[in-house]
């Protein structure tokens, strides 16, 4: 079809958002006192403690010289009289080194440790006590804008089409160990109940702020009681309103469905590694609309409309889409996006 | 760049925004051509390619004679960069010894996390300043310091080298009596970050020392507001007006006031950077949300206003149009608001001739409403003229490293880098009534009375390029830069034309929302053209 004046080039000038990466440094965070358990150079393989973290991790003090210190190095021994947090048993301990002062050293130390498992099979990149551990993991990374929760490994699962949406009562322990794929929207209560009965993460396009808020509270108040929880992790695609996810990005999750996964926080992602199954290209024509009254739609770009008028008076560069089945309509091409 | 060349791209590309312009050399002067901007996730060659086509369109004998066809090749660019902003740790010995270096900090565009031994203790201030989000470490203290600082300084000054030690990228900048205690950090071998000794901000001058020094670190020399600031001071000096230029982007904001020289003396720019200011005001997610919903003219609740805000934080170029245009512009209203509340010492200074809007903020806003919007925030009474950097030109202006050269630039460009939004006059002081006098306004095509009634916003339409004299007769007295009854301003059009402000200095807004945001709707459809889209 022919239209008017416009030119069918100009696709460079639609935001590319990148399908899938390779290779993904996966950063977990330590805290000072927290004890590696790998150097750098190790291959991890998933489910591997990579450091064991403490919940209550106190400061002692240590009376120096101590041979060969530096700060972050690991330290074991007799502590001294007096020191700033024995109170109760034998003073022999072990923590972390964090600073000489008149002295003596003040050490980092904790109690009531839980393995740091790593989420994907890797290589230890760099260890940085106090700071992180990075891995870099083997096969590829589907991005997303936001993560919360902590780094978790499933069996993909998809849940409900790309507009879909969850409710809290169609979840039951068959959800155990499986990473959810839950279309346009999900609430707190369903990342709480999906949470319970074990389920390891979930995939959505878009979280509100308050449905955040909401479950990171529950995730707060539980970890506050000492109760240890399985990791569990949600991966927003998109941003905080709601719309469908995106058919290049269903695609890739219906290839690896059954299939392990991990969900990383640092950065936001699922990362898989999954040699074997082949991931369609995406088309370079077919745009997604980001943003605006038709956010979620998908559409084949016919090309440059230049300057238009839209609503409240604005004039933006523009270009046509043509959606299944409807005429070309020009959209603001900020509002529009691409998958590469 | 060698400015030899005919033409050159001036390119800002901020952290959402590419703009690029087209300035070339017609007739022995430099001229702007074409400007355009795209968000920055577009490549800029692309960007280029376009606005090069649209110039050979639109005027095929002058792209040809400048040599268009090659012109990515072989046309200079002129850029500067935006970058988010970094984070800075100010630590001291008290809470009280904190907040001077801490105001230094926040001033000069760093986003701040303060700390003092009083408030966390060492492991909890270790972790803190292990973060890996963290850029930069300042440990301040008094000179001399207080007896309060005294015996925390040692301790505080090994837990930072510990730090240090660990993470060796990490910027370290001992202040004040803390610049007596490096020998921890000397001892530091194989760091890439700097170590730096500053003074405290005891006085003036020490203040701009620390003030240019954490500037100098938290930017590179590309760096956009930076260049702004320059090209402000060779804008000033080729206009001989005093000028404030008001930039807001997505990562922070700036505010520049220029004098220009006079009798033999150089002028001078003072300058304030602001993380807050930006657009999504980062790090402080409720405050952003009660600073837009107090400007907000969308009947929308907090918690979809909270998305919303994200959503303009994840892509601040989505939803431009309709609803999504109004939010953007709220936002840029209470990104000014941050901006003008923290810098009171430049709000104090001599009222400038010209208030200039620059930054991504105000992109897709129509120029009448980016003059409300300056003169809904910027509540000062006087008169000035209201004008906009439309191509973003005053970074990639302010990049030309040679001041006399970018004087001349800047001067020839002048008259086409700001779209004139209009002139505003403000007067204070007025009383409550039916009519507090009459104004009348004589320009090139005619004559134009208004009944200055009080609480209101006169619009006098004055086309840009058109000048006239304001004559004001008050029934009491008034200030209008000056106290006085009568007054004649000499007032220039612009895309919103004459705009007597007659609402209060400064601003009261009704605290119930519905009737607040009423109230901002119908002043903001005064100025919006073409809000049936």
């Amino acid at each position: 079809m022919t239209i008017g004046l416009a030119s069918r080039t100009g696709v460079e000038l639609i935001a590319v958002r990148p399908l899938l990466e390779a290779p993904v440094d996966v950063r977990l965070p330590l805290a000072p006192g927290d004890r590696p358990l790998v150097t750098t150079g190790d291959s991890v393989a998933a489910g591997s403690p990579v450091a064991e973290r403490f919940r209550d991790t106190r400061l002692e003090e240590v009376p120096g010289p101590i041979p060969d210190a530096v700060p972050g190095r690991r330290w074991s021994g007799q502590l001294s009289p007096g020191s700033l947090g024995i109170r109760r048993r034998a003073a022999r301990t072990s923590g972390e080194l964090l600073f000489e002062a008149g002295g003596r050293w003040r050490v980092a130390t904790g109690e009531h440790g839980e393995p740091l498992e790593s989420p994907v099979d890797g290589a230890v990149r760099a260890v940085r006590p106090g700071v992180d551990i990075v891995i870099r993991a083997n096969g590829r990374a589907l991005p997303g804008v936001a993560a919360i929760g902590s780094p978790a490994r499933g069996v993909l699962t998809v849940e409900t089409g790309p507009d879909g949406e969850l409710r809290p009562g169609l979840i039951d322990v068959s959800a155990a160990g499986r990473i959810l794929v839950v279309g346009s929207r999900v609430d707190a209560e369903t990342l709480t109940r999906a949470r319970a009965m074990g389920a390891r993460g979930m995939i959505v396009a878009a979280l509100s702020g308050k449905e955040r808020r909401d479950f990171l509270a529950s995730v707060a108040r539980q970890r506050a009681s000492l109760h240890r929880a399985d990791s569990f992790a949600v991966l927003v695609l998109d941003g905080a309103v709601r719309r469908p996810i995106a058919s290049a990005i269903m695609a890739v999750l219906a290839a690896i469905a059954g299939r392990e996964a991990a969900l990383v926080i640092d950065p936001p992602a699922l990362v898989f590694d999954e040699p074997s199954v082949a991931i369609p290209a995406p088309d370079p024509g077919w745009v997604r609309v980001r943003s605006g009254p038709l956010v979620g739609q998908e559409g084949q770009w016919v090309g440059l409309a230049g300057p238009r008028r839209f609503a409240a008076g604005t004039h933006l560069e523009a270009g046509f889409v043509e959606f299944p089945g409807e005429p070309p309509v020009a959209l603001p091409l900020n509002d529009l996006e691409r998958y590469a | 760049m060698n400015l030899d060349s005919r033409a050159f791209f001036a390119l800002d590309e901020g952290a959402a925004t590419t703009s690029a312009a087209i300035v070339a050399r017609l007739r022995d002067r430099w001229r702007l051509l074409a400007s355009i901007a795209f968000p920055a996730a577009i490549s800029t060659d692309a960007i280029l390619r376009l606005l090069v086509d649209r110039l050979r369109e639109a005027d095929p004998g002058i792209a040809a004679a400048l040599g268009a066809e090659s012109a990515l090749d072989r046309w200079g660019r002129l850029a500067v960069r935006g970058r988010p902003a970094g984070r800075i740790a100010v630590v001291a010995g008290a809470e009280r010894a904190v907040a001077p270096y801490a105001g230094a900090a926040t001033l000069t565009g760093w986003r701040v996390t303060t700390a003092s031994p009083e408030r966390l203790d060492p492991l909890a201030l270790s972790s803190l300043l292990l973060d890996r989000g963290l850029d930069a470490v300042l440990i301040g203290a008094g000179e001399p310091p207080g007896p309060d600082e005294r015996p925390t300084l040692d301790d505080l000054a090994a837990l930072v080298a510990g730090v240090a030690a660990r993470r060796p990228e990490l910027i370290v900048v001992l202040a004040g009596a803390m610049a007596e205690r490096a020998a921890p950090f000397e001892a530091l071998t194989g760091r890439s970050g700097a170590v730096l000794l500053a003074p405290a901000p005891v006085d003036h001058p020490a203040e701009l020392a620390l003030r240019s020094l954490l500037g100098e670190l938290r930017s590179a020399s590309d760096d956009g507001r930076r260049a702004i600031v320059r090209a402000v001071g060779s804008l000033a000096d080729a206009l001989d007006r005093r000028i404030e230029v008001l930039e807001v982007g997505i990562t922070g904001g700036l505010r520049a006031h220029a004098l220009p020289g006079s009798g033999g003396e150089p002028g001078a720019v003072h300058t304030a950077m602001l993380a807050s200011a930006g657009l999504t005001g980062e790090d402080r997610e409720d405050v952003a949300v009660d600073d837009l919903m107090a400007w907000s003219t969308t009947p929308v609740d907090r918690i979809r206003l909270r998305d919303r805000l994200r959503e303009l934080r994840t892509a601040p170029w989505g939803d431009c149009a309709g609803d999504g245009a109004h939010l953007r512009l709220a936002a840029a209203r209470a990104a000014l608001t941050r901006l003008v509340d923290q810098t009171p010492d430049l709000g104090a200074l001599p009222s400038p001739d010209i208030v200039v809007a620059a930054g991504g903020a105000w992109a897709v806003a129509p120029g009448p409403a980016i003059a409300l919007a300056l003169i809904d925030v910027v509540r000062r009474s006087g008169a000035a003229n209201l004008a906009y950097d439309h191509a973003r030109l005053l970074g990639p202006l302010g990049a030309i490293e040679d001041a006399a050269e970018r004087r001349s630039v800047v001067g020839d460009l002048a008259g086409e880098l700001l779209a004139p939004l209009g002139s505003v006059v403000m007067p204070q002081g007025l009383h409550a009534g039916r009519s507090a006098g009459r104004l009348v306004v004589r320009g090139e095509s005619g004559t134009t009375e208004v009944d200055l009634v009080p609480g209101g916003l006169e619009l006098v339409d004055l086309p840009p390029g058109e000048t006239a004299s304001a004559e004001f007769h008050f029934r009491d007295t008034v200030r209008v830069g000056a106290r006085g009854r009568q007054f004649s301003v000499a007032v220039a059009g612009g895309l919103g034309g004459l705009l007597v402000d007659l609402r209060d200095v400064p601003l009261r807004l009704p605290e119930r929302h519905e009737r607040r945001r009423e109230m901002l709707a119908a002043w903001q459809g005064a100025l919006w053209g073409g809000e049936d889209g």
